[in-house]
C-alpha cells in the first residue's frame, strides 16, 4: 500500500481504538490486530504525531506498581474520525468509477 | 535476552537522539514488555515479540526526518571552549575548502554515473531511430525495384533492433541500480547520525 495512504489510515485506526475508552499501547496493538498489524515503533510514531497534532492527550496511571500511559482522544481527534468518514465516501465513489472502467474494457 | 538487556541495548543504539526522546522511547518499549509479561508471556518471549534492537533502531531511523538527526548531531554536547572557537575560526581557510572539495568529489562521481546512464539511453534511442530509418530506406529501394540493397537495409534494421532490445535491459538494470543505491545512501547518511548497530 502507498506509504502516505497507509499513514493516514493508521492515524485514524489508532484514534478509533481509543475513541470509546482510554487505552494503552499494548492494548491498542492487540485491538487493531484483526484489522491491521502494527509494530511497536510504528505505533510510537503515530501516537507522538497525534499528540503533537492535539488529537489525543496522555495520562500516566499507576498500574500494579508500575506506570502506564493511557491515551485519551480529544475533540479534534473525534473530528478527524468524522472527516475520515466523509473523505472515504469520496474514495469509494472513485473506486467505483475505476472498477467500472475495468468492466467496460 | 531479558528486559534490562534489551532496554540497555536500545539506549546505546539510539544514542545521538535527544536525551528525553531516548528516555521516552525506552519507557514506551519497557511498558510494552511489561504488558506482555502481565498477559502470561515469559520475559524472553515478551522481549522477542518486540523484535531485535537493530530492527527497532532501523525503524526509528526510517521514521525520523534527516534534518532533526543532523540538528541534534551538529549541536555540541557542551559549550565550546575559547581556544576551540579560535581554532575553528583560524582553521576555516583550511577545513572549509577541504570539506567543499570532498563534497564536490562525491557529487561529481554521482553525476558522472548518471551521465553514463543517460548516454547509454541516448544510444538506445538512436538505435531505434536507425531501425525506423533503415526500414523506410529499404521500402524506397523495394519500390524502385532494387531488391538486393533493400534486403541489406532490412537486415541492418533487424540487427539494430536486436541490439537495442539487448541494450534496453542493460540500461533499465543500470538505472534501477543507481536509484536503489541513492536510496541506500540516504539511509546510510541518516544512520551516521544515530547510535551504532549492535554487533552482538
Amino acid at each position: 500500500m502507498d506509504v502516505q495512504l497507509k499513514r493516514g489510515l493508521l492515524d485514524v485506526c489508532v484514534l478509533a481504538a481509543i475513541k470509546n475508552e482510554d487505552s494503552y499501547g499494548y492494548k491498542i496493538i492487540k485491538d487493531l490486530k484483526p484489522c491491521i498489524e502494527l509494530s511497536e515503533s510504528t505505533l510510537y510514531t503515530i501516537l507522538k504525531r497525534l499528540e503533537c497534532a492535539g488529537m489525543l492527550t496522555v495520562r500516566i496511571v499507576e498500574h500494579d506498581g508500575r506506570l502506564r500511559k493511557y491515551y485519551h482522544i480529544t475533540q479534534s481527534g473525534v473530528r478527524r474520525i468524522e472527516e475520515f468518514k466523509d473523505e472515504w465516501k469520496e474514495v469509494i465513489s472513485v473506486y467505483r468509477f475505476v472498477t467500472e472502467e475495468d468492466s467496460h474494457e | 535476552m531479558n528486559k534490562q538487556e534489551f532496554l540497555r541495548g536500545l539506549r546505546t543504539a539510539l544514542s545521538g537522539l535527544p536525551q528525553d526522546d531516548i528516555e521516552e522511547r525506552v519507557t514506551f518499549y519497557g511498558e510494552m514488555i511489561d504488558d506482555r509479561i502481565e498477559e502470561g508471556m515469559s520475559e524472553d518471549e515478551a522481549v522477542a515479540g518486540i523484535g531485535t534492537v537493530d530492527e527497532v533502531r532501523a525503524q526509528t531511523i526510517a521514521e525520523i526526518p534527516l534534518q532533526k538527526l543532523v540538528k541534534e548531531k551538529v549541536r555540541p554536547k557542551r559549550a565550546l571552549r575559547g581556544w576551540e572557537v579560535v581554532l575553528i575560526v583560524l582553521g576555516f581557510p583550511v577545513w572549509f575548502p577541504l570539506l567543499v572539495a570532498a563534497v564536490a568529489v562525491v557529487l561529481s562521481f554521482y553525476i558522472a554515473a548518471w551521465a553514463l546512464i543517460i548516454s547509454l539511453w541516448a544510444v538506445e534511442i538512436s538505435l531505434w531511430v536507425s531501425v525506423l530509418g533503415a526500414v523506410a530506406v529499404s521500402a524506397v529501394f523495394f519500390a524502385q525495384g532494387n531488391s538486393i540493397p533493400a534486403l541489406m537495409m532490412l537486415g541492418a534494421a533487424s540487427v539494430a533492433a536486436g541490439l537495442s532490445v539487448f541494450m534496453f535491459f542493460g540500461c533499465a538494470a543500470l538505472s534501477g541500480g543507481i536509484i536503489k543505491l541513492t536510496k541506500k545512501a540516504g539511509v546510510g547518511v541518516k544512520s551516521m547520525f544515530i547510535g551504532k548497530e549492535n554487533s552482538k
